[in-house]
């Protein structure tokens, strides 16, 4: 129990500090941007407005209500202290909406896409790298090298082809959005079968470039583990090949459940593009727009939800890690 | 005169490499041992001792091929069985085989009490887990393992441990016959003795009825087994009592392999050591004549042309050489070279 504690409370601690630099850059690298979001927003406001100390007003109105007259560190605490709170502030570029209340309905869209769509890539991926080692054959001659092809097309590549074969050429999917756009969500049957169809594009195309490069890891730490003497040891205890193969395959899991954990970051990059080719209400999708209309509240908070998801689930990977391999435990206690 | 627990007669093996030679590693060896009686292999390495011991159990999955012989466990002709059939139902049950690198035989990630309740599910023994762990217990307990060492996982056991535990695990099933690979080669000299000491008490106890020993080191042998076996490029050339084999070899190469070792007594310093000159030959194609005639200095050139059968002289004493003992004999004697003539008995 004392080797868990250590490394549990390294692992937190260093989790921790990653939060608390993503929380600064977070802050910080939006507000590098060029131009001044807010006199935009505020020239919208003074359209026909024809006196300029009126408008001179209303601008500088605008300035204290977002808070940008104040030194930079003052507005990183003030800003951190509403962020605590839940607050995120006021988008600029959809004003007067609050950013939670956008991030609210952009983040389950983007956990439900992209949560099980990266673990069916990845155990599709394990499954494929370990039948590859095991019967090798066709599965590691055409089938592998087919899954490692479609991994390195970039994931806007991906969800571009899909979209021209599944929803252009073929009309078998829709297009673009997370439900039929003359819908209003609702617990409907029409609504769900609507959310399901429009899933599919997105889904497959985040699995599908998932898959080769789990394959590749498990099919080479598979043939490892194949050779390793324990194999043969427990072959010339009579235990049967199917047994074995558990063993192996076992083992073989647990540096691409580390894997796992180092591409997680990289996967939701890619990810969030499939996202803005699919229109899909996630939080991809709200990134561009923030981007594009310079909106630096809901930039902050967007990068910092996904941010913290990755932290998370990261978290969660290495801590369920730290229970399945017994020699973290015992290299611990050292 | 005891049963005989294993029985193999003119056994020839094969290698077959990646680019379709054949390799006779193993060429016409025949051995025979009792219940509870020990047979060390020695011989230097690459001389086909490992390969014997994966051809005595039946072991024949690519590269290495059966070629003829027979190989008779307590009655029973494996060597007529399929490998797989082999594996089913000999291997660890009626032959136990302790791997040449038994500090990694372990699964890492399992606890030996599960690895243990897998073996008995591979030879369909009906017992519960409680009775598995119970009957583990003891047996671990008498071997002098501690209980703990069932509730871990090998990465949380020393070196030695592990050795001993893979012994223990490969013997659960009281073997016919165990066949040890070099089992304490890789261990300080501590470990060894731990390592040694238990293959004794396996055997007093009965859990295993006969054992090989196979190992590189000769006076190791001289304390562990009863008899001993040198082996030179895929055959076999000597065997007696251990006594009769450390202290009066008769075979040139199991004397060069005496003359060898370093042992730390007194005298060692004026004692020369001694190595065979050269390199066994290369199996691929093996010499027409005796084998270790390239490196034997007492060799004529009768011995490159006609290959020496095996020769018994006094209770079952064999050796391959086409001198004979009293040649031999008179030859260390003299320390000259022999003259033209050999006589082949």
């Amino acid at each position: 129990m004392k080797g868990y504690k250590k490394y549990y409370g390294q692992k937190l601690f260093w989790y921790l500090l990653t939060l608390i630099f993503a929380v600064i850059l977070n802050f910080v690298l939006p507000r590098l941007m060029p131009g001044n979001p807010v006199s935009a927003l505020a020239a919208r406001a003074v359209g026909g407005m024809t006196d300029s100390r009126a408008i001179e007003k209303v601008i500088n109105d605008y300035i204290q209500k977002f808070g940008i007259d104040k030194p930079i560190y003052q507005q990183f605490f003030m800003w951190l202290g509403n962020v605590l709170k839940g607050d995120f502030g006021v988008s600029f570029s959809q004003y007067p909406r609050p950013v939670s209340d956008i991030i609210h309905s952009a983040v389950w869209w983007t956990v439900a896409l992209q949560l099980p769509a990266i673990l069916v890539g990845w155990i599709l991926g394990n499954l494929l790298g370990a039948v590859a080692a095991y019967i090798r054959g066709i599965f590691d001659k055409a089938i592998l090298p087919i899954f490692l092809f479609a991994s390195n097309i970039p994931a806007f590549g991906m969800a571009t082809f899909l979209l021209f074969i599944f929803a252009i050429k073929l009309g078998v999917a829709p297009a673009s959005g997370g439900y039929g756009y003359d819908l209003i969500p609702n617990f409907s049957w029409t609504f769900a079968k609507s959310v399901i169809s429009h899933y599919q594009l997105p889904f497959w195309s985040i699995v599908l470039i998932t898959i080769g490069g789990q394959a590749v890891g498990m099919r080479s730490m598979s043939i490892y583990e194949l050779n390793a003497d324990y194999v043969k040891y427990a072959r010339f205890l009579g235990i049967k090949d199917s047994t074995i193969v558990g063993y192996v395959f076992r083992n073989a899991m647990l540096p691409q459940i580390t894997g796992l954990a180092l591409s997680l970051g990289t996967m939701i990059g890619g990810a969030l593009v499939a996202e803005i080719i699919f229109s899909y209400p996630g939080l991809g999708t709200t990134l561009l727009t923030a981007v594009t209309g310079q909106d630096y509240p809901l930039l902050s908070a967007s990068t910092l939800i996904i941010t913290i998801m990755v932290l998370i689930a990261n978290l969660v990977v290495e801590l369920l890690y730290g229970v399945i391999d017994p020699r973290v435990k015992a290299n611990q206690q050292d | 005169m005891g049963n005989v627990m294993l029985e193999v007669n003119h056994l020839k093996t094969k290698y077959i490499t990646r680019f379709h030679e054949d390799v006779y590693a193993v060429d016409d060896v025949s051995l025979k041992i009792e219940e509870g009686k020990s047979l060390g292999i020695a011989g230097e390495s690459g001389c086909g001792k490992s390969t014997l011991a994966l051809s005595l159990i039946g072991y024949y999955f690519a590269p290495l091929h059966y070629i003829s012989g027979d190989i008779i466990i307590d009655g029973v002709k494996i060597s007529d069985m399929k490998p797989d059939e082999v594996r089913k139902n000999v291997l660890g049950n009626e032959v136990a085989y302790i791997p040449q690198a038994a500090m990694n035989a372990l699964n890492p990630t399992m606890k030996i009490i599960r690895f243990i309740e897998d073996v008995m599910k591979a030879h369909n023994i009906k017992m519960t887990k409680k009775e598995i762990y119970d009957m583990a217990r003891e047996r671990f307990a008498d071997l002098g393992l501690p209980e703990e060492v069932l509730n871990k996982h090998a990465v949380e056991l020393s070196g030695g441990m592990k050795q001993r535990t893979v012994i223990a695990i490969s013997t659960i099933l009281s073997p016919k016959v165990l066949i040890a690979d070099e089992p304490s080669s890789a261990l300080d000299v501590t470990s060894q003795k731990m390592v040694i000491r238990m293959m004794r008490e396996l055997m007093e106890k009965g859990y295993i009825k006969s054992m090989i020993f196979i190992t590189h080191e000769l006076p190791l042998l001289y304390n562990v087994t009863d008899d001993i076996m040198v082996m030179y490029a895929g055959q076999i050339v000597e065997r007696g009592t251990a006594k009769e084999m450390v202290f009066d070899p008769i075979h040139p190469y199991s004397k060069g392999l005496m003359g060898s070792i370093i042992v730390p007594e007194s005298g060692v310093r004026e004692h020369k050591l001694t190595a065979i000159p050269g390199t066994p030959p290369n199996l691929k194609n093996p010499p027409k004549g005796c084998r270790f005639a390239e490196r034997c200095r007492y060799a004529t050139p009768t011995c490159s042309a006609m290959a020496p059968e095996i020769k018994e002289f006094d209770n079952g004493r064999t050796y391959r050489c086409l001198m004979s003992v009293r040649k031999i004999r008179e030859v260390y004697e003299n320390g000259t070279e022999p003259g033209n003539e050999t006589e082949s008995e």
